[in-house]
């Protein structure tokens, strides 16, 4: 019989998800690892796999719509397999190919379902809630007025209407039309096709040099019009803006000399060690976020919390955007042990394997553009945290040691803090712990042998 | 040093143009011309060709006079004649753009031009020039591959045209549109003409129907013969005549016309002294505004490779006139008709159906052949049709081919019309007059929804 797929539990704090897309139509075939439908969750987006093989019968729960996790989302098994009824408004099954088909109410007892994520209880059915729209203003227009806007190939909405409730009518599209000169505007004949395919006003196309609206013209018009940015982009804007509007921000910048570090890093690396400039830096974050808790706190504005864990954020570049793994409890591990985890998590991230788990609960962060070829840059905190350390390039550039000048590789900090829990004294104090530490090869040499 | 505000190298169909619109556009102009003023084409393409193959087919239209009820008998070739006609055509073109720019205030050069540096051209008597701008306008030359002997049997187009008694048969290497043109024109006058190509078919530019058409009426009834695939080895030349292998069969004529392709001409000009460079097969690199990579200098016509046709070259020498002197950026329209003096002629213009496919482009095609035309029958000119290439979606008119009688001349208006973005559905009710060659355009607009009035219905399913 048919197989319920549930909405899984991605994180430990997530109650409830949206599907975003399904990947896969009613009826389609669906192997092994076949991604059935993406999630939403507070921090990304996820891909759901599937772990067994049918066919797609019934899509229950449509995009868009917040459902606790374990909610019965669909139904995979054979064509023409009976499909239970959920006590929710779902339309008719399809016409079922065998007689003996007969719909069967899912109950806990029930085969086990498909289990996505973390857990396989059976599904308890429950009815999708849509959040309701506010209705827009209704926009009221003749047939005739519309026919000739649409012939006009010109968006009525901007019309005032001047018929009963606000009605546009004929006369309205025509007044329209001449006050903004429409009768002077000359187009393509394939010019207006296409603009009438596609739907652009033609009242919004800049005409080329000639004063005509030409085929190019138009898709340039489309090809501007706004789009709608991916759920990854919207969610990291979401985030940011917060951060940006509600974190007053203020920074500080270090120079640290990494020459000794570099050679040593490469020294060891030759003779096998794994470690990379990163690992080096988490590992100096971290020991100074020891000495310095105040810093490893976030803030409300009201009051302010203390983690007694420190865990690391790494931001990583990802196609279509950006992700911050988070190395857990990164206060207690060793040199080796960071390096094992960031190698992992970037992995992960990359593939685009990371779980919601593997994105939360970070405490600080650091974002290294080193290999990006930059002189110094100022990171946005991530919300929930205090503060976040921006990484330039090591750059070889004169410098005047024991007054003579010689070349050392010099990599900028920044350090980004949230005012409200970091002064500038203190900020300066944590940030010059971490460049006395890459700087001290003595301390590397303990914590690598 | 006399300097001028522009110098123009060559004078063809590129360069004369763009001097003369330099001078309109109150700038001083010179012009350095090495050989003959009028270029290639006016000297040994576009024009000398056409007055010949006009020639030619009058003497195909006595041949065929019978049909109408006209009975000529004793009409003979004097070819000499035919030659001399021709280079008074030539001449008085050739006096014509002499006198005009004079007209306009342009000096003229006589000389192979180099550049000393970016804006001083030398000219080979020995005279210096300083120009504020420079516009190259070469052109290009026949091709000649290097197993090809030099001797007076193996001619290129210019050495064909210099002849003036023909042979009885004629071997063409190359089949592109200038092997096929004067093929087509050598059959009608009774030579016995083989055309060597060594890709699958000749005139590939053109879609398979296209060139299907061509190619069946220069084998049936011009009695051309047409190997294709095959290449050239063995190639011996006497005083006797031409001989050469292809594959197991010896192929044997009293000349080998060889038409490969046209190579850019900028040997002598010394472009790296101004710092220009050409690309791995010798042309000059330019934008649609004609601006080459060093900033004062423009290029037009073949010598920047892009279509080696003289119509082209003008459109481009106007623009990079225009740009010269006003110090605008305007681009020239790349919207080029292509015509060949075939027989049948053929005229394309945009998007081939070809194309289109390796586009992976949504087209729709509508064609109408000229046997259901009134005005084809009463000329007698029934072979061929006309085809629109149209978008799928909005009907857009994205390209055309002509394929018969007076195709060079029925392509304008298919130019115009996708030039000015006419959709099928607009061209299909303007009015063509009644009886006219150009009522194909207007049925064939109908056809691409399978509405032509004066076809008969595809056939469902």
């Amino acid at each position: 019989m048919a197989t319920p797929i549930i909405m899984p539990k991605f994180g430990q704090m997530t109650e409830e998800s949206a599907i975003v897309q399904w990947l896969k139509k009613e009826g389609d075939k669906v192997a092994k690892g076949d991604i059935l439908f993406t999630v939403e969750t507070d921090k990304s987006v996820m891909d759901v796999e599937s772990f067994e093989e049918g066919t797609l019968l019934k899509i229950i729960v449509p995009p868009r719509v917040n459902v606790p996790v374990q909610t019965t989302v669909g139904f995979l098994g054979k064509p023409g397999e009976a499909i239970p009824t959920v006590a929710n408004p779902v339309p008719a099954a399809p016409k079922a190919t065998t007689p003996t088909s007969r719909p069967i109410a899912v109950q806990a007892g029930q085969p086990a379902p498909i289990t996505l994520a973390v857990s396989a209880q059976a599904p308890s059915p429950i009815t999708p809630s849509p959040q309701p729209v506010a209705a827009p203003a209704l926009f009221r227009i003749s047939p005739r007025a519309a026919a000739l806007a649409r012939q006009c190939v010109v968006d009525p909405a901007p019309v005032k209407g001047s018929g009963p409730l606000g009605r546009v009518v004929e006369s309205d599209v025509r007044q329209y039309l001449q006050s903004l000169g429409y009768d002077k505007l000359r187009v393509s004949p394939a010019a207006k096709e296409l603009a009438a395919r596609e739907g652009v006003d033609l009242l919004s196309v800049t005409a080329g040099e000639e004063g005509r609206i030409s085929v190019e013209n138009v898709r340039r018009a489309i090809a501007e019009k706004p789009k709608a940015m991916s759920k990854m982009r919207q969610i990291i804007a979401q985030r940011l803006t917060q951060s940006f509007r509600d974190i007053p921000h203020f920074y500080v910048t270090v120079a640290v000399d990494m020459t000794d570090l570099i050679a040593y890093r490469n020294q060891i690396k030759t003779a096998g060690a794994p470690h990379t400039l990163t690992d080096f830096i988490s590992q100096a974050v971290a020991l100074s976020l020891r000495e310095f808790p105040a810093v490893n706190s976030s803030t409300d504005g009201q009051s302010t919390r203390w983690h007694s864990r420190i865990n690391l954020g790494l931001a990583v570049s990802i196609e279509g955007g950006l992700v911050v793994p988070v190395i857990h409890d990164a206060g207690r591990l060793t040199l080796a042990e960071i390096s094992a985890f960031s190698k992992q998590l970037a992995d992960k991230a990359r593939a685009g394997k990371l779980t919601p788990d593997e994105m939360s609960g970070g405490t600080f962060t650091i974002s290294n553009m080193g290999m990006l070829n930059v002189e110094n840059f100022c990171a946005i905190i991530n919300p929930g945290e205090g503060a976040i350390l921006a990484v330039a390039s090591a750059i070889h550039q004169p410098v005047v040691r024991d007054n003579k000048m010689v070349i050392r590789q010099i990599m900028k900090i920044t350090l980004s803090a949230d005012h409200r829990l970091v002064d500038g004294a203190l900020g300066a104090q944590f940030i010059n712990a971490v460049k006395t530490k890459l700087e001290d090869i003595e301390l590397w040499k303990r914590l690598t042998s | 040093m006399e300097t001028f505000d522009v110098v123009v190298i060559g004078a063809g169909p590129g360069g004369y143009p763009a001097a003369i619109r330099a001078a309109q556009l109150g700038a001083s102009v010179a012009i350095v011309e090495k050989e003959q003023l009028g270029g290639a084409c006016l000297n040994w393409g576009c024009i000398p060709t056409k007055a010949l193959i006009a020639a030619a087919d009058t003497f195909a239209k006595i041949k065929h006079a019978q049909a109408f009820g006209i009975t000529v008998t004793g009409a003979s070739v004097d070819y000499a004649a035919m030659i001399g006609q021709k280079n008074r055509i030539v001449s008085q073109l050739k006096s014509g753009v002499k006198q005009l720019l004079t007209a306009n205030g342009v000096k003229q050069f006589t000389g192979t031009a180099s550049f000393k540096d970016r804006n001083t051209i030398l000219i080979s008597d020995g005279a210096a020039i300083g120009a504020r701008k420079v516009i190259i306008a070469t052109g290009s030359t026949s091709a000649m591959p290097a197993f090809l002997p030099r001797h007076a049997r193996v001619v290129d187009s210019r050495g064909f045209l210099d002849i003036t008694k023909l042979p009885a048969s004629m071997a063409v290497l190359g089949g592109g549109f200038i092997g096929c043109e004067l093929a087509c024109m050598a059959a009608h006058l009774g030579v016995k003409v083989t055309i060597v190509e060594l890709l699958e078919d000749i005139l590939l530019l053109l879609d398979p129907d296209v060139r299907r058409e061509v190619r069946g009426n220069m084998e049936k009834a011009l009695g051309i013969r047409v190997l294709t695939g095959k290449a050239l080895e063995d190639f011996q030349a006497s005083d006797n005549g031409v001989t050469a292998k292809l594959g197991d069969e010896t192929l044997q004529a009293d000349l080998l016309l060889c038409a490969v392709g046209r190579r850019p001409v900028t040997d002598g000009l010394k472009l790296d002294k101004a710092g220009l460079k050409t690309d791995g097969r010798g042309f000059i690199e330019t934008d649609n505004c004609c601006r080459t990579s060093v900033a004062g200098i423009f290029a037009i016509g073949d010598v920047t490779g892009k279509v080696q046709l003289a119509h082209y070259a003008t459109a481009q020498g106007l623009a990079a006139a225009e740009n010269a002197v006003n110090q605008k950026h305007r681009e020239h329209v790349t919207l080029v008709p292509n015509v060949i003096f075939t027989s049948p002629e053929v005229g394309t213009v945009g998007l081939s159906e070809d194309e289109a496919r390796r586009q992976n482009r949504a087209v729709n095609t509508g064609k109408f052949r000229f046997v259901g035309l009134g005005k084809a029958l009463t000329s007698g000119e029934t072979l061929g049709f006309v085809k629109w290439i149209a978008d799928a979606a909005t009907g857009q008119l994205l390209g055309a081919a002509a394929v018969g009688p007076h195709a060079t001349e029925l392509i304008a208006e298919a130019t115009t019309a996708i030039h000015l973005e006419a959709t099928v559905k607009e061209l299909g009710r303007i009015i063509h007059a009644h009886p006219t060659f150009n009522e194909a355009w207007m049925e064939t607009a109908h056809a691409v929804h399978g509405n032509a009035i004066h076809a008969p219905p595809k056939r469902k399913g």
